[in-house]
């Protein structure tokens, strides 16, 4: 049974509608995370479960509940949030404590309760400290004590790691990721990298402009895009897209001119796409130097060496930029043209619309 | 290391006054603070010329309270006192017996003005900043124009209010009004202060359970305690200031009088005890002084407590 269900939730300001009728079913113990760009509602679907915006249309269930007016408290859930919002003048105890002082507890469970906390994240011996005197992984570890003491059904985390440094950003995930372990209770997430997305999720929902774009695991987001925005958002370096037409669907393979590129033949089973613009994606890391199955030129106008890895960034002629990753540290050159391929096999297909074909 | 080291190098080529550039407390401030010993003098001079300025009717008027009532009006005039001594500090009290009255009554009404008002003023000025209620740009609006009268305009009208409410001379003919007037600019002053509290912070308390008023309560009054500080202070000088007019106006009961208005009893028929009246005047203001040091105090101390950091 799932523990958290939206139905059909809409949001508006004014005229404007920032949640455009979002369904959704998240099972209890599942790490949720919501990803998209900047503006595409997901802190706002995620106050909208905490309880601190009003909903405009549909509704939330929470454990079979209908709770879309009930107060954050009634309906179980803790919120993490992005700039913490710890009490300034408040000891980490204290901070810590507030929500079992609001519910009036004996200080003997309030001790009990905080001192688990406190435990579970280490931050034992700074109880007696200001926030003021924290660092920033710190501060973010008194927040999530602040959402455990309560013992939620459901935590919420507003982009809890973006004010800290890439270092501290990838212990803390890990942290994070450990104590959904331990826990076990439902955590929805709102990121707008990728990167703890994939690394954190059970559960991948991509959000753009107030609609979702595609829910699912990591490695399906990544092999199987619904459409041409998961494709460009997931994954990093980016998607390369090249446009072309399909010149003839046949049911089995999808000839596709790609002008200057030459002509490629896809295995497709779709009819519908004769005739129609489509475009090709194709990851950088699926590109190989030398000859394969479909192979092209270009010249890179930069050249990254990461050690690990390589990365060119070149322009084809249609204009679109186009990313090549490569292991380790082959001979390749600014300005000096290179031939890579790619299998066909590891081509996504969208059609005029963006939607995948398959 | 090198960079400090390089630092107290280049401010010893800078000033030739230092000869011993890393014996000099100068060499470890920030190069923002610097100053050549030229440059400092000329800020001190100008404060000194300033507070001689703003000082000047003070030193004056201490002078006067220290001579003999002789001495005042002798030519030429001596601006230091050749014989001086606090007898008027002494004889005042018995030349006005009502003395120590009026100074009671002077602080007793200030300080149950910034009551009243500090009561008033921070649940409103919550609401003004956290709430979005129709009217509130108009009502902030209203207050801004309020603040435009002095209270002599509206004198006339006032006494015609507090003679139907039956409150002229009593205390509250002089509370009331003085209240009123200085709630409109401590309601936005605190609001500015208000605001600047992250909303996060009453958003994180509601979502544990927290109501508004124990949001209040705990968060917001505590971290607001600066600006409330501030807000005590400028109504408590306020009202001080202006219990005058009303005083004049709405009362006319010895006992009830704040000091402004007694110290009129310095003022006889055929001549003014001017020593005693300036002796008067600085005792009067000694109980200001003393709360404005106390609260200083906690101003400086929530300063540095409170400080709202993300």
């Amino acid at each position: 049974m799932s523990q958290l269900s939206l139905k059909q939730l809409e949001k508006s300001f004014n005229e404007a509608r920032i949640i455009k009728g979002i369904d959704l079913d998240v099972s209890e113990g599942e790490f949720v995370v919501f990803v998209g760009p900047s503006g595409c509602g997901k802190s706002t679907l995620l106050r909208m479960i905490a309880g601190l915006e009003e909903v405009s249309g549909g509704q939330i269930e929470i454990s079979g509940q209908v709770v879309n007016d009930l107060p954050p408290v009634k309906r179980g859930i803790a919120m993490v949030f992005q700039s913490y919002a710890l009490y300034p003048h408040m000891s980490v105890y204290e901070n810590i404590a507030f929500p079992l002082r609001v519910e009036k507890l004996p200080q003997a469970e309030v001790d009990a309760r905080v001192g688990a906390a406190a435990k579970v994240l280490q931050l034992e011996s700074r109880l007696q400290h200001r926030p003021g005197q924290l660092s920033g992984g710190q501060r973010q570890r008194v927040a999530i004590g602040r959402a455990i003491v309560r013992q939620p059904k459901i935590f919420l985390f507003d982009e809890p790691l973006s004010n800290l440094d890439a270092a501290l950003r990838s212990e803390m995930r890990i942290e994070l990721m450990e104590l959904h372990k331990r826990l076990g209770s439902t955590m929805i997430y709102v990121t707008h990298d990728q990167i703890e997305a994939m690394t954190m999720a059970d559960k991948i929902v991509v959000l753009n402009a107030g609609e979702i774009s595609q829910v699912g695991g990591p490695l399906e987001l990544y092999h199987k895009p619904d459409n041409l925005f998961v494709a460009g958002f997931i994954g990093s370096p980016k998607m390369n897209f090249i446009s072309g037409k399909v010149r003839k669907a046949d049911g089995a393979t999808a000839t596709i001119d790609l002008g200057s590129l030459g002509t490629i033949a896809l295995p497709r089973t779709s009819t519908a796409v004769a005739g129609q613009d489509v475009t090709l994606g194709i990851r950088p890391e699926h590109l190989s130097l030398g000859e394969g199955e479909f192979g092209l030129e270009t010249t890179p106008n930069i050249v990254e060496q990461l050690g690990i890895h390589t990365i060119t960034y070149s322009t084809l002629s249609g204009g679109e930029n186009f990313i090549g990753l490569f292991e380790g540290n082959p001979a390749l050159a600014e300005g000096q043209p290179v031939r890579m391929s790619f299998p066909l096999d590891k081509v996504h297909l969208f059609d005029a619309k963006g939607l995948a074909v398959y | 290391m090198t960079d400090v080291a390089h630092t107290t190098e280049v401010a010893a080529v800078d000033s030739p006054a230092t000869v011993k550039p890393k014996a000099r407390v100068k060499a470890t401030k920030a190069m923002i603070d610097r100053y050549k010993w030229y440059e400092v003098v000329a800020l001190y001079a100008g404060i000194a010329l300033f507070l001689f300025f703003v000082l000047a009717p003070f030193i004056e008027g201490f002078l006067v309270s220290l001579k003999p009532l002789s001495q005042l009006f002798s030519t030429p005039y001596s601006f230091i006192p050749k014989t001086w001594s606090f007898d008027s500090y002494v004889n005042m009290w018995t030349s006005v017996p009502m003395l120590g009255m009026h100074i009671f009554n002077s602080f007793f009404i200030s300080t149950l003005v910034t009551l009243i008002v500090v009561m008033v003023v921070v649940p409103a000025a919550y609401a003004f900043a956290r709430f979005s209620f129709a009217g509130a740009g108009l009502l902030l609006g209203g207050f801004l124009a309020v603040n435009m009268f002095s209270g002599a305009v509206l004198l006339i009208p006032l006494f015609r209010l507090m003679r139907s409410l039956g409150l002229l001379n009593t205390y509250w003919a002089m509370i009331v009004p003085g209240a009123a007037f200085l709630i409109p600019s401590s309601i936005w002053l605190l609001r500015t202060y208000m605001m600047r509290i992250p909303r996060e912070l009453d958003e994180a308390a509601w979502v544990d359970g927290a109501s508004r008023l124990y949001t209040l309560r705990r968060v917001i009054l505590p971290l607001a305690m600066p600006g409330i500080v501030v807000v005590a202070i400028m109504t408590f000088i306020g009202a001080y200031a202006q219990q005058f007019i009303f005083a004049l106006t709405f009362n006319s009961k010895t006992e009830f009088m704040p000091l402004p208005i007694g110290l009129f009893a310095f003022f006889g028929k055929q001549e003014v005890i001017w020593n005693e009246l300036m002796a008067a005047s600085f005792v009067g203001i000694l109980p200001v002084m003393i709360v404005i040091v106390i609260l200083q105090r906690y101003l400086v101390a929530g300063l540095t407590a409170g400080a709202i950091k993300q």
